[in-house]
């Protein structure tokens, strides 16, 4: 385990819906430029431990470093602004904006949100939109989203909706990324494109990625790295090949299945 | 023709009080998704204040007692009962809006304005309790030497070019980038919050925006009137501006003015001048309301985005780089 430059590390995370702790004394880090899967099985407490990092969940116990700083508790909205963006296992788009207007709300920093720009300066949002767009373009066209710029985003295939989850979050130009099961519910080919779009995010912009991902196909073919989660806790850490080996990482999990897949 | 005129005209003076209405509740509720259920609160504080700035000073011992009392000439009057609804929008705001989620914000945004209604209708210092503020003279007409039709007309300019500004406020605000931002707010606040958008600051800024344009509204109102009591904004009067804006179509200010036309003027105004019948005093009330809530319905089931929905915003209207190639050439280059 590379033990420098640890972009994101959660220590000793603990959270209780009413009397049931969903995650409970969960420790792991994540290395800087590396993309990094999530993993256990259903019930686990992933997507309460994303949502706790993402500030979605107010953390009950335990901390959260990001970048260096501590960020225990900060609001979602803040940790967006520290360049972490995070997707929802579900598809969030903003149903009744088009598919153009989804990608120009995510830019950070825009001078066109402020109350006395928008009423008595519209040239400064208009300039800055107008350079947003032309980067939006070109972002649509890198994921063949660009024919429909004009459509309702809540209009869109699961698929696209998926395609378009990723373009957004491009545009919001993050440093860390943190997708909850990206790949649920699209076709092989899609899933494809989807992991190629991870893969270049991270080799040209330097994007560090944390997945939770059920599909180990595809955390073998884009991962450096593997955390496993069950019942609330890490069970492991390590690469695909090494958690294999792993007996308790087998029966928790990986379960009958492995070995024709490790053949393949 | 003497008396048809004069009806017009008070007819356009609340078609263009309530276009400003039902636009401030867009900003709210169309734009940000805000539920406000006591918006009528602030088109009464915009009333109450403009008249306590415009009225002379309140005496107890007459029984006519208010706050301020300073006789400041009307338009600026107005001006102050605008910012104290705008104000107001934001403490309401405040205490509905943080932490909450949007059905919980309605049922405490009702909770608000009735606790508010309490007060100023028994608390007499304030605003003289449930006999309310009266004796404004009409503006203007101490500089104009006019009579009282001839005020009425020029009652009719002046929310004509306040209407028009309040038009421009909202409009600027929909078509800039703090308007799409309070849309992605509407349509999924937490994924807007994933972005890093600050939810709670632009659902205010809504809040308090649509509560200025509600405050406007009230003081055209109590400079027409000359009064304004509790009788004036009971929580049904918000759901006027409601209707208007469900029936017009919200998240479009075109929608406000066909909506306010239909509800405000149509329905609830014209009917208003229609004699009662003898023996069957409330018989015109009731049946205004019952059309008010057919014509809902109707449109609900109908046409459930209203007459006029929300205009899509397409690519060719968004202002692009000079030099930038041309959005119909980006289609052809798009497959992959």
């Amino acid at each position: 385990m590379p033990e420098a430059d640890p972009f994101l590390r959660v220590e000793h995370l603990s959270h209780s819906f009413g009397g049931f702790k969903a995650v409970d004394d969960c420790t792991f880090e994540i290395t800087r430029g590396t993309i990094s899967a999530l993993i256990g099985p259903n019930g686990a407490g992933k997507s309460t431990a994303v949502g706790l990092i993402a500030g979605a969940l107010k953390v009950q116990a335990g901390r959260v470093y990001f970048d260096g700083h501590d960020v225990t508790r900060l609001p979602a909205y803040k940790m967006a602004r520290r360049g972490l963006l995070r997707t929802y296992q579900v598809s969030r788009e903003f149903p009744l904006l088009t598919v153009m207007e989804n990608l120009l709300v995510p830019p950070p920093n825009q001078r066109g949100e402020s109350l006395l720009n928008a009423l008595f300066r519209p040239s400064v949002g208009r300039r800055q939109d107008a350079a947003l767009a032309s980067r939006a373009v070109d972002v649509l066209e890198t994921y063949g989203l660009l024919p429909l710029r004009d459509e309702y985003a809540g209009n869109l295939s699961g698929g696209e909706k998926r395609l378009l989850e990723l373009a957004r979050a491009e545009m919001a130009s993050p440093k860390f990324m943190l997708l909850d099961e990206p790949m649920a519910g699209i076709n092989p080919a899609l899933i494809a494109r989807l992991d190629g779009h991870i893969r270049r995010l991270r080799d040209q912009s330097g994007i560090t990625f944390l997945l939770v991902e059920h599909n180990l196909d595809v955390v073998e073919r884009i991962c450096d790295q593997v955390v496993v989660m069950a019942l609330g806790r890490t069970l492991a850490e390590g690469s695909m090949a090494e958690l294999r080996q792993n007996p308790e990482v087998v029966r928790a999990y990986l379960g009958g299945g492995l070995d024709e897949r490790a053949v393949g | 023709m003497d008396l048809i005129l004069p009806y017009l005209a008070t007819l356009a003076i609340f078609f263009f009080v309530y276009n400003i209405l039902t636009w401030g509740l867009n900003i709210q509720f169309g734009y940000a998704g805000v539920l406000d259920f006591t918006f009528i609160t602030f088109v009464a504080c915009g009333a109450y204040f403009s008249g306590v700035f415009a009225l002379g000073p309140g005496q107890k011992s007459t029984g006519f007692e208010w706050i301020l009392g300073l006789s400041w000439p009307f338009p600026i009057a107005l001006v102050m009962g605008a910012l104290a609804a705008g104000l107001l929008g934001i403490v309401i705001g405040l205490i509905a809006i943080n932490r909450l989620r949007s059905d919980y914000m309605a049922i405490v945004t009702l909770a608000t304005g009735t606790v508010i209604y309490g007060l100023v209708s028994n608390y007499t210092p304030l605003f003289d309790g449930f006999d309310g503020l009266a004796g404004l003279q009409t503006p203007f007409t101490q500089w104009l030497n006019i009579n009282y039709n001839q005020f009425t007309y020029l009652w009719v300019g002046f929310c004509a070019v306040v209407m028009v500004i309040c038009w421009f406020i909202a409009q600027r605000i929909l078509n800039s980038p703090l308007g799409r931002t309070m849309r992605a707010i509407r349509e999924d606040q937490e994924a807007a919050e994933a972005f890093g958008k600050d939810s709670v600051r632009v659902r205010l800024i809504a809040m308090s925006m649509g509560a200025v344009l509600a405050g406007v509204g009230g003081a055209l109102l109590m400079g027409f009137i000359g009064a304004f009591n509790p009788a004036g904004w009971t929580s049904g009067e918000t759901f006027v501006v409601w209707a208007a804006l469900i029936v017009g179509g919200r998240g479009n200010n075109w929608g406000g003015v066909v909506g306010s036309f239909v509800v405000a003027v149509l329905v609830n105004e014209a009917t208003r001048y229609i004699p009662p019948i003898p023996g069957n005093a409330t018989l015109i009330p009731t049946v205004r309301n019952m059309l008010i809530g057919a014509s809902l319905i109707a449109v609900l089931w109908l046409r459930p985005e209203g007459i006029i929905p929300e205009a899509r915003r397409r690519f060719y209207q968004l202002p692009l780089l000079p030099g930038r190639r041309t959005p119909a050439e980006g289609v052809g280059s798009a497959g992959s």
